[in-house]
């Protein structure tokens, strides 16, 4: 199992409404349904995911995350969630707006572009192939990573829109670092970051 | 008083009821009748009902070969032993709706109050009404929960009518090119073919079948209208383009030159056969009058309590019953604390999409179903 869910679904207490933005086949939605009167509400653009999602008795609404929030209602979840995505997203900056209407808490995971050793390997390669690719299959021209972003960045722009960052974590050792004391801009290779507002 | 005698005139059961329904208009119905088929059986714990709810021109046959039309049934495509809609795994329930023409009652019947046959003297009816003629039906075969109740069209209305009025007698919806709400657009073309029929002199106020006559001209047009809403321009083109009906020069006149004409000349006629003129004005009518929001919200507590699962598809041509149609739908469940899932199929055959052999729908639809545990 990946490491930002097992994360997630002890951060996520039982009787909350969770909205899973570009919630793939729904391995996360289907985890946090073991939780005692929980509902789940997935967002998917691919088709035949959201039939798997289907498939597991759960409800997912087939779109595309850069228009479908706007049709969600306000103050309808008590988390949004979005792993690993915001790279993908046309304008990160506009969907994290929105996702604070929908939700009240925002749990979001994404890589980290200044984890040293991909700077490192950037430096030494010279191709952004590498920095940007989400599978091998992929190069820079059409990654679907259009934004990568690195926890500084990302920090800068949750203050600019007034989240409060709740909670961060180191998600490969799976550890609390208290932000921004530590170094983890370098030595974090994937992040987690639970907001409000 | 009620009771299901075997249907004389052909396949499927009728209900007989004789007692007074109070419709949405506030008329008063009194022993009416409800035809009915269903395949599959009813298993002992009773939880393996599917509700078939038929679209404008549809009937009580969906499966099988169609007993009076002896053409495969209008979704014999997904319903069926080994199909979308399994009947070896479900009871599928499916009945003509109130103010068809396939043996439920409807304008043409006789008015017990008079002896005559209705025609405009039967009351103005919703979808509300065809749904709580349903809901009797189904408290009659003793199911307390349906699986799931499924429609395309004016079956997608009567499906959310459903969830609205009796959340608690539904356990999923399943809502194919379907809206909250009747559009201006389509109000607009329901007045055109209306207004077709009752401008043909065989109209007679209604009266045509007392007098021995049917509008057929005004019926054909009608049909005529709302068969181009049914299609797609890319679904028109790829079937017919320009191409000239068995002949190779333009004629210069009126008569049919092109076989996209043929076509619709032979779906208005054929339609006649088979259809009742006035079936046709009060059904369109209950459609503009659909607006099932605010039941939605109003019911909203039973709904999410009940876990009501939805399943929301459209067609990526579909332009009668558009995809932001849907939208609104998913948008406004979703407003209400309703979990929803929906997804949209692509195809370039328009709003009949639904009734066609569009494989993606029925995948979805399949998959929908296996997420809900008998």
């Amino acid at each position: 199992m990946r490491n930002d869910y097992k994360i997630i679904f002890d951060l996520i207490p039982s009787n909350s409404k969770v909205l899973d933005i570009g919630c793939s086949s729904g391995e996360l939605l289907s985890l946090l349904n073991q939780k005692e009167n929980i509902q789940t509400q997935g967002v998917e653009i691919n088709q035949e995911k959201v039939v798997k999602c289907l498939e597991n008795g759960l409800d997912v609404v087939q779109g595309d995350i850069n228009q479908i929030l706007e049709d969600f209602p306000h103050n309808q979840f008590d988390y949004c969630l979005l792993t690993k995505t915001i790279q993908t997203v046309n304008q990160p900056d506009k969907l994290l707006q929105l996702l604070k209407k929908v939700g009240k808490n925002i749990i979001i995971s994404f890589d980290n572009s200044n984890y040293y050793k991909r700077v490192i390997e950037f430096a030494f390669k010279g191709s952004f192939d590498k920095l940007l690719q989400k599978s091998n299959k992929e190069q820079w021209f059409n990654s679907p990573n259009i934004h990568p972003c690195s926890i500084k960045d990302f920090t800068i722009l949750a203050k600019q829109l007034g989240f409060n960052i709740i909670e961060s974590f180191d998600v490969k050792n799976n550890r609390r670092f208290k932000f921004p004391k530590t170094p983890s801009n370098i030595f974090c290779k994937e992040v987690l970051f639970s907001l409000n507002t | 008083m009620r009771n299901i005698v075997k249907n004389n005139d052909y396949p499927g059961y009728v209900l007989q009821c004789n007692e007074e329904l109070i419709l949405d208009s506030g008329k008063i119905i009194k022993d009416f009748k409800i035809a009915y088929q269903t395949y599959g059986s009813l298993n002992k714990e009773k939880n393996n009902s599917i509700l078939i709810c038929h679209a404008l021109t549809g009937d009580q046959f969906p499966a099988e070969k169609n007993p009076i039309t002896k053409k495969s049934g209008w979704w014999d495509l997904m319903i069926g032993p080994g199909k979308t809609i399994d009947t070896n795994k479900y009871f599928v329930i499916c009945s003509n709706v109130l103010g068809g023409c396939v043996g439920t009652t409807g304008p043409n019947d006789i008015n017990p109050e008079n002896n005559k046959i209705y025609g405009i003297d039967f009351p103005t009816i919703t979808i509300q009404d065809m749904v709580k003629l349903q809901k009797i039906l189904v408290d009659e075969l003793k199911i307390d929960k349906l699986l799931s109740v499924i429609g395309g069209s004016m079956g997608a209305m009567q499906v959310l009518q459903w969830a609205a009025t009796y959340p608690n007698s539904v356990r999923s919806a399943i809502s194919i090119a379907g809206a909250l709400k009747h559009s201006a657009q389509n109000i607009a073309f329901d007045e055109a073919g209306r207004q077709s029929i009752m401008l043909d002199p065989n109209w007679k106020n209604g009266n045509y079948l007392n007098e021995k006559t049917k509008p057929e001209n005004g019926l054909s047009v009608a049909r005529m209208i709302a068969h181009i809403t049914y299609l797609s321009d890319a679904a028109f083109q790829q079937k017919f383009g320009r191409n000239l009906q068995e002949k190779k020069d333009l004629s210069f006149g009126f008569d049919i030159d092109f076989q996209v004409e043929s076509y619709l000349r032979y779906q208005g006629k054929s339609f006649v056969d088979r259809f009742d003129p006035n079936s046709y004005l009060y059904m369109t009518r209950a459609m503009d009058y659909f607006d099932v929001s605010n039941q939605l919200i109003e019911n909203k507590k039973t709904i999410v309590s009940n876990k009501i699962r939805f399943l929301v598809l459209s067609f990526t041509s579909d332009w009668l019953f558009p995809t932001k149609e849907s939208r609104s739908i998913v948008s406004l469940l979703n407003s209400v604390g309703s979990p929803v899932s929906s997804a949209e199929v692509v195809s370039d055959r328009g709003h009949d999409s639904f009734l066609l052999d569009v494989p993606q729908q029925f995948k979805i639809i399949r998959g929908f179903l296996e997420g809900i545990k008998i």
